[in-house]
């Protein structure tokens, strides 16, 4: 059976052969502590060092791609973006933030700010 | 008592599950319903549909999806406070599918266009058939009647949590076979891993405050029909778009 272990909150997790699970929803789960946000690939604070079983890890998707760049050849992975079929052990650090902060903060994006405006706000408003 | 006997359909409990025999029944209650064995998922993952399939069921999925915030807004209104973890999780969800990147709605009109139809027509509530109204309407009843953690358990178990293993079937071939660019079908990407977080938080939700017997049964009872609802759906565009295209052949 194999095993998805977190290193740096001691859990290992062991899941069916044959499967492949998604290495967030896994930490979710059994309470393993991986820091996260957005869940979608956009911000980045759910990255994990993979130490062990870069074969057994899905390819980077294009989100993934994007937020990571270089950091991808470093060994680093998104764990909601990352599905794993076979053994692996990660690590991250605990207080690590968002890579974008853009993406976790609390103000509305600049389009959504836009339509926003267009919407309640009157011509003369946004000039 | 054995697990089979407190999840048969029509059976009532009488005795609270633990939680991982309450998670195991809810699993168990989609076993069998999974929308990615119907009829279009399986056409469209064996590569056997025509862009104006997609189309039609982008019409139609458009009227499903489309209102899911406003579904979990029904919810959250009637969340009490204490639950503070449900509410962050519910507006968390909305602002996800709303505000916090594209619009989600947009990707699917952006898929829908290249397929060949357009905005209006998909936002044409007109376009949908009368099964995907059945099931907007499902969704709409169960989000303002029933429990919370009933609700979630029917709108994020029964049908959200479902969306990653849908789409993993079905984004490859939209590529391989289809012939769709990335940035085409950017709405499924997301969604595989986007609802692989929110079907597992709706679980946690599900399990902490379905806290009775009653809440129990009711909340696998709806995720038993939620499933049956999405199934149907996926199956009604097949029988509406597809097959009569085959019978012309």
């Amino acid at each position: 059976m194999p095993t998805i272990r977190y290193v740096t909150s001691g859990c290992a997790v062991d899941f069916a052969d044959g499967d492949d699970v998604n290495m967030l929803r896994v930490a979710i789960r059994n309470e393993c502590h991986v820091p996260y946000r957005c869940a979608s690939g956009n911000c980045g604070t759910d990255r994990v060092h993979v130490e062990d079983g870069h074969e057994n890890l899905s390819a980077p998707r294009r989100r993934e791609r994007e937020r990571l760049g270089d950091l991808l050849d470093d060994g680093w992975r998104l764990a909601c973006q990352t599905y794993v079929s076979g053994d692996c052990s990660v690590t991250w650090d605990p207080d690590q933030t968002a890579l974008d902060e853009r993406a976790t903060d609390r103000s509305l994006p600049d389009a959504v700010n836009e339509r926003l405006a267009r919407r309640w706000l009157s011509a003369e408003d946004t000039d | 008592m054995p697990r089979e006997a407190l999840t048969v359909k029509g059976d009532d409990m009488d005795e609270l599950l633990s939680k991982d025999e309450f998670r195991t029944a809810l699993e168990d209650a989609i076993k069998g319903r999974e929308a990615k064995n119907a009829s279009f998922s399986m056409a469209w993952a064996n590569g056997e549909l025509k862009r104006e399939h997609f189309a039609r069921w982008a019409e139609n999925h458009y009227h499903y999806v489309g209102p899911f915030a406003d579904y979990l807004a029904y919810i959250y209104a009637h969340t009490p406070d204490h639950a503070t973890d449900a509410k962050d999780f519910l507006l968390q969800n909305m602002y996800e599918e709303e505000l916090s990147d594209v619009r989600h709605t947009d990707l699917l009109i952006r898929f829908a266009e290249a397929c060949g139809t357009t905005r209006e027509r998909v936002m044409d509530e007109r376009n949908m058939n009368a099964v995907t109204r059945g099931l907007q309407g499902w969704c709409y009843a169960v989000a303002m009647r029933e429990h919370f953690a009933v609700a979630t358990a029917a709108l994020v178990v029964g049908l959200e949590s479902q969306v990653p293993s849908i789409y993993r079937k079905q984004y490859p071939p939209l590529i391989e076979a289809y012939g769709f660019g990335e940035d085409d079908v950017e709405f499924f990407d997301l969604h595989i891993t986007s609802d692989e977080v929110h079907g597992e938080r709706g679980y946690q939700i599900v399990l902490d405050y379905a806290d009775t017997p009653e809440l129990q049964q009711r909340s696998l009872d709806l995720v038993r029909a939620g499933a049956e609802m999405r199934f149907a759906y996926t199956k009604s565009l097949y029988d509406t778009y597809v097959a009569p295209d085959l019978e012309r052949v």
